[in-house]
C-alpha cells in the first residue's frame, strides 16, 4: 500500500521535502534534517518545540499552507505553553500537531536545537510597561524677532506645554547636539527623557522606537537581552564568556587576584567592560543583515568591502550603538564590585559586607560602555556579599513576595543561591556548589555543546544505560553507535546521572557503588591507572574521542558535595522559617529549563515536594534584569527586595555541618520523601545503611 | 581470640561502621575488663579510624561517613580518656587550633582536632572566624607546641602569613601547621609554616594518617 505523502517546508532553514501524511512536525523535522528542540522526547510535557504553521499561498514553493492542514489544537496540552494570542498566530507544539496536508512551518529561534544550547534564552514573563526612557516628539515654532528665546528653553517650554514635563535637565553632551538637531527637520524633534527628569538624547523629526539592553553578568557567562523600549519585545539575545575567567573560575579566585596582583582590579574591570561592549555589539549585529566579503579583482589593493545578504521577508532594524538608550545590569556582588572598580576585598572576608547595597545610576560614558553617551547604566542593588543583583533579578522575575504560596527558588550557577518565602517573610542565602554541576572537575564533564550527554536513563533491572547527546535527536537505544559521537557529560546530564545511578541501584544511598549488585555488570570496573571504581556510561564505539565515557566514584562524590550544599541550605532556611514543606520549587540557572524535575527530586537537590510543583524557570536573573529595564517601578522594587530579604549565612548556623553531611546522601540520610514513592523502587527508597536489597534477593 | 583482642576488634568495627552506641558499649567493656585505656584508644578507636582513612582514600567513604565515624570515635573516647594516666610528670603536648578570620568553614579543622584529641593532647579550639591576634595571644598564653590554622578560601588564606610572622617573632619554637583547600606546599613554605595538609579531602586523610604514625610512635613507647 503506497503511503500518502505531503509537502513540508521549514523556515528559516528552507529545508523541504515529502513526509508521510500523519507524521507530527517533530518527526517531519527529523526526516528533513531540521533541528527542533524536543527535550521531553515528544511526551508533550516540555513545551520546547513551539513552531508556527503559516497561513496562505507561498509562491516561491508553490504550496498552500494552512493551520487547518494539521490536526486540531489540543487545549489541555498546548495551552500550557502557548498563549491565546500566539495560538491565533498559528503557534503549535511540534510534537502535537500532525501533518494532514502541505504546510510551511516557521521554527522560532528559541525552538531551534543545537547552536543555542549555551545561551540563556529569555522567557515569557509578565512585565508592566513603564520604561525609564520615554520618547516625546514635539513640533516647535521657528524663532523670529518676536520670539528669540534659546533653543533649550524653546524645547522645554514646548514639552511642558504639550506633555506637562517640568524641571527637565540636560546632559552636556546631549545639549551640544541640540542646535543642529532642532533645525534639521523643520523644528520637529523627538527627545528621550530619563525618569521624566533628564533629556539624554535629541533626534531630528519623529522617532518611534527606543532600545535598551538588559545584561546578566555571570561569573562564567554573560547574557544580553536587546529590547524595544516601546513594545517591550526582545529583539535579540547574545551571550559571551566572562573574559575574567582567565583570572580564576570562581568569585573568590577573582577577589584573590585583586588582592595579590597590583592593578588586578583595573584589569578585570576593563576586561568585563570590553566584554559588555562586545556583548552589545553582538546583539546589535543581529539586527543587521549578514555581510559577505566582496571578492576583489586581482591587483585591487583597495579596502575590503562587504556586501549585505538580505534574507527574504526579514525586516532589518539596523540598530546602532547610539540607539541603545538604557542598560540594566544584574550581577553577583563580587562581579558588581569588580565591574564598577569598587574594592571587592571585604566581600571576600567574613562577614562579607558589600560596599553598597543600593542600586546605582551611572553615566555610560563614565564606565566606558559604548552606547548613547548621555544614557545611564542601572546597576542592580546588592543583597549581601554573596547574593547580589542577580539574585534580586530572580526575585523580580518570580515575585515570591506577592503571594501567600511559599516558594523555594534555587539558582544553580558557580555559586548556588537560594530564596525561600512568601509575602510575609523572605530569606535568601548562598552556598558554594562549586563548578561540578556545570561539568567542571568531573572526569568527563563538559559544557553544554554538541557531543555532551544531556539525558540519562538507567534500567533498574539490567542496569543498562540509555542516553541522549546534544546534537543528535535520538537516544542511544534508537541509534547506531557511530551516530552518538559522545564526548562527555554536561550540566543537565550531571543532574540526571546521580538520580539514575541511585534509582537503578548502581550506587547506594551513601553514594558508593553497589559492588554486590554490579558484580556481573561489565560497565562497572576499577580503573587500571587510578584504582578508582568507575561506571561506563557510553562505550568507546559511541564516542568521538576514542574512549569509554565513565562516571567515577570521585565524580559522584563531587556532585554529592554540590547537591548536599544546596539541600542543606534549603533545609536551614526552612528551619529558620519554621516550615516543614514548601508549596513550590523553582529551579533557575543556565540549565534551569533543561532540568528534569522528577530527577532533581530523586537525587535530593531539595527537600520533598510534589513533583508537579517543581518548575524550571531558566535564567530568572536575566529575566528580572529585563523587567527592571522595561518597568522602572521594578527598580524601586529591586531596592526594596535588596533590603527586605533577610540574608542567612548558612555556614554559621549551628546545625550546618550536620545538615550538610546528612544532605550528601540520596535523596537524604534521614528525611522522608513521600512523593518519591512509586517513582523510586521501594527497596531503593527505603534501603538500609548498607545499600538496597531487592525483594527477591532477601535471605 | 583473647578478651582484649575481641574488645579492640569491637571498638574498631564500631568506629568503621559508625555505630555510636556500640562504640560506647565496647569502651565501657574495655574498662570493666581491665584493658589499658591507652591501648583501647590506640589499638581500638584510632586503628578503626585508620581503616576509615583507607576507605576514604578509595572513595568508599565520603565526608558524611567519616564524620559519623568521628562521632562514634568520640563516644568511646569520652569514656576512655578520663582513665588514661600519664607516666611520670611529663607535660602533655598541646595545640591551639582554629579557622582563620574571615573563614567560617570548619569541617576539616574538626577532623584534625580529632586527631589531637585521640593522641591525648591538650586541645585549645578557638573555633572559626578567629581574629589573627587571638591565635597569637592564645599561643603565647598556653605556650602550645603546635599552632594549627585552616582556611577554606583563598581570600582568607592571606591572614595566615601575618599570624605566622607574629608568632614566630615571639615564640620561634612553636610548630605551625596549615590546612585547607587553597593551601599548597608552596604557600606553606612561603608563609614560613612547618607543615601543611594538601587539600580539603587530604586534610581528612592526612589527619588520619597522622593518627597512624602516632600509633606506631606510641607502640614503641609502651613496649
Amino acid at each position: 500500500m503506497a503511503q500518502e505523502l505531503v509537502n513540508v517546508i521549514f523556515q528559516p532553514s528552507g529545508r523541504r521535502g515529502e513526509v508521510p501524511k500523519g507524521s507530527n512536525i517533530i518527526e517531519a523535522s527529523r526526516l528533513l534534517g531540521v533541528d527542533i528542540e524536543a527535550l521531553c522526547g515528544e511526551t508533550k510535557v516540555c513545551g520546547k518545540c513551539i513552531v508556527r504553521v503559516e497561513e496562505g499561498h507561498f509562491e516561491k514553493y508553490n504550496i498552500q499552507s494552512s493551520m487547518d492542514h494539521v490536526t486540531p489544537w489540543q487545549e489541555e496540552v498546548e495551552a500550557k505553553f502557548i498563549n491565546p494570542e500566539n495560538k491565533e498566530k498559528g503557534f503549535r507544539l511540534g510534537c502535537v500537531a500532525k501533518i494532514e496536508d502541505d504546510i510551511l512551518v516557521f521554527v522560532p529561534e528559541e525552538s531551534r536545537a543545537g547552536k543555542q544550547v549555551v545561551s540563556k534564552a529569555a522567557r515569557d514573563i509578565k512585565i508592566d510597561f513603564n520604561p525609564m526612557i520615554k520618547l516625546y516628539t514635539i513640533e516647535l515654532k521657528q524663532p523670529d524677532f518676536e520670539d528669540k528665546i534659546g533653543d533649550w528653553e524653546r524645547l522645554t517650554n514646548g514639552l511642558a506645554r504639550e506633555y506637562g514635563l517640568k524641571d527637565l535637565s540636560v546632559d552636556i553632551i546631549t545639549l551640544r547636539t541640540l542646535p543642529r538637531t532642532i533645525r534639521e527637520k523643520n523644528w520637529t524633534v523627538t527627545v528621550s527623557v530619563w525618569n521624566d527628569k533628564e533629556v539624554i538624547r535629541i533626534q531630528p523629526g519623529r522617532v518611534e522606537r527606543a532600545y535598551g539592553i538588559a545584561i546578566d553578568v555571570g561569573t562564567t557567562t554573560c547574557a544580553g537581552y536587546l529590547c524595544d523600549l516601546t513594545t517591550m519585545e526582545v529583539i535579540a539575545t547574545s551571550s559571551i564568556m566572562n573574559p575574567q575567567c582567565k583570572y580564576g573560575e570562581d568569585v573568590m579566585a577573582r577577589i584573590t587576584f585583586h588582592m595579590t596582583t597590583p592593578g588586578g582590579l583595573k584589569r578585570m574591570s576593563e576586561d568585563i567592560i570590553e566584554g559588555i561592549n562586545s556583548l552589545i555589539d553582538k546583539a546589535i549585529s543581529l539586527t543587521h543583515p549578514k555581510k559577505k566579503k566582496i571578492r576583489k579583482k586581482k591587483g585591487d589593493d583597495g579596502p575590503v568591502e562587504y556586501k549585505e545578504i538580505l534574507e527574504e521577508g526579514v525586516e532589518y532594524l539596523r540598530i546602532s550603538k547610539e540607539d541603545i538608550e538604557d542598560v540594566t545590569i544584574g550581577f553577583n556582588t563580587a562581579m558588581h564590585h569588580i565591574l564598577l572598580g569598587l574594592d571587592p576585598e571585604p566581600v571576600g572576608l567574613a562577614p562579607f559586607p558589600p560596599v553598597i547595597h543600593h542600586s546605582l545610576d551611572i553615566k555610560a560614558r563614565d564606565l566606558g560602555i559604548n552606547i548613547n553617551p548621555s544614557s545611564y547604566i542601572f546597576a542592580m542593588p546588592n543583597e549581601a556579599g554573596f547574593v547580589g543583583g542577580d539574585n534580586v533579578g530572580v526575585l523580580l522575575a518570580e515575585e515570591p513576595y506577592k503571594g501567600d504560596e511559599i516558594q523555594l527558588i534555587i539558582d544553580i550557577g558557580t555559586n548556588g543561591e537560594l530564596i525561600l518565602g512568601n509575602r510575609h517573610k523572605l530569606y535568601s542565602s548562598s552556598c558554594a556548589t562549586g563548578p561540578a554541576m556545570e561539568g567542571a572537575q568531573l572526569a568527563f564533564g563538559m559544557r553544554a555543546a554538541p557531543g555532551a550527554i544531556e539525558r540519562i536513563e538507567i534500567d533498574p533491572d539490567t542496569q543498562d544505560v540509555d542516553y541522549r547527546v546534544i546534537g543528535h535527536d535520538k537516544s542511544r537505544k534508537f541509534s547506531k553507535p557511530e551516530d552518538m559521537k559522545v564526548k562527555g557529560i554536561c550540566g543537565s546530564g550531571i543532574l540526571d546521572v546521580l538520580a539514575e545511578l541511585y534509582r537503578s541501584g548502581v550506587i547506594t544511598k551513601t553514594g558508593v557503588f553497589n559492588k554486590k549488585a554490579l558484580k556481573k555488570n561489565p560497565r562497572f570496573r576499577k580503573n587500571a591507572d587510578t584504582r578508582q571504581p568507575e561506571f561506563v556510561l557510553a562505550w568507546e564505539e559511541d564516542s568521538s574521542i576514542g574512549k569509554d565515557i565513565v562516571i567515577t566514584q570521585k565524580d559522584v562524590r563531587q556532585i554529592q558535595l554540590a547537591k548536599g550544599a544546596l539541600y542543606a541550605g534549603c533545609k536551614l532556611m526552612m528551619k529558620r522559617m519554621g516550615i516543614e514543606k514548601v508549596d513550590t520549587v523553582k529551579i533557575a540557572g543556565a540549565f534551569g529549563t533543561h532540568v528534569d524535575r522528577e530527577k532533581a527530586l530523586v537525587m535530593g537537590l531539595f527537600p520533598d515536594c510534589e513533583i508537579e510543583n517543581i518548575h524550571g524557570v531558566g535564567n530568572a536573573a536575566g529575566d528580572g534584569c529585563r523587567a527592571a529595564l522595561l518597568n522602572k517601578k521594578k527598580r524601586d522594587e529591586a531596592n526594596w527586595c535588596a533590603r527586605n530579604v533577610q540574608y542567612l549565612e548558612l555556614t554559621v548556623e549551628p546545625s550546618f555541618e550536620k545538615d550538610f553531611m546528612e544532605a550528601m546522601q540520596m535523596p537524604h540520610m534521614t528525611d522522608k520523601f513521600p512523593h518519591l514513592e512509586g517513582v523510586v523502587p521501594d527497596h531503593v527508597l527505603n534501603q538500609g545503611p548498607k545499600g538496597p536489597v531487592k525483594p527477591d534477593q532477601k535471605n | 581470640m583473647s578478651n582484649q583482642e575481641e574488645i579492640l576488634a569491637e571498638l574498631r568495627e564500631a568506629v568503621v561502621e559508625y555505630e555510636e552506641d556500640d562504640c560506647a558499649e565496647a569502651a565501657q567493656r574495655a574498662l570493666d575488663e581491665g584493658v589499658d585505656p591507652m591501648i583501647a584508644v590506640m589499638e581500638g578507636l584510632a586503628a578503626g579510624m585508620e581503616e576509615v582513612g583507607v576507605l576514604f582514600d578509595t572513595n568508599e567513604y565520603f565526608v558524611p561517613e567519616v564524620l559519623m565515624c568521628a562521632d562514634a570515635l568520640y563516644k568511646g573516647l569520652d569514656i576512655l580518656r578520663p582513665h588514661i594516666t600519664l607516666e611520670g610528670d611529663a607535660p602533655k603536648a598541646s595545640v591551639v587550633i582554629g579557622s582563620i578570620q574571615g573563614d567560617v568553614h570548619d569541617i576539616g579543622k574538626n577532623l584534625v582536632k580529632m586527631m589531637f584529641d585521640v593522641a591525648g593532647w591538650d586541645v585549645y579550639d578557638l573555633g572559626r572566624d578567629v581574629p589573627l591576634e587571638s591565635f597569637v595571644e592564645k599561643q603565647l598564653d598556653v605556650n602550645s607546641d603546635v599552632l594549627a590554622m585552616s582556611a577554606m578560601m583563598t581570600t582568607t588564606m592571606m591572614g595566615m602569613k601575618k599570624v605566622i610572622a607574629m608568632v614566630k617573632e615571639k615564640n620561634p619554637e612553636c610548630l605551625i601547621m596549615l590546612g585547607g583547600a587553597p593551601v599548597t606546599r608552596d604557600v606553606a613554605n612561603l608563609f614560613g609554616a612547618d607543615g601543611y595538609a594538601e587539600s580539603a579531602g587530604n586534610a581528612v586523610s592526612e589527619g588520619i594518617k597522622m593518627i597512624g604514625r602516632l600509633r606506631e610512635f606510641q607502640k614503641g613507647d609502651i613496649k
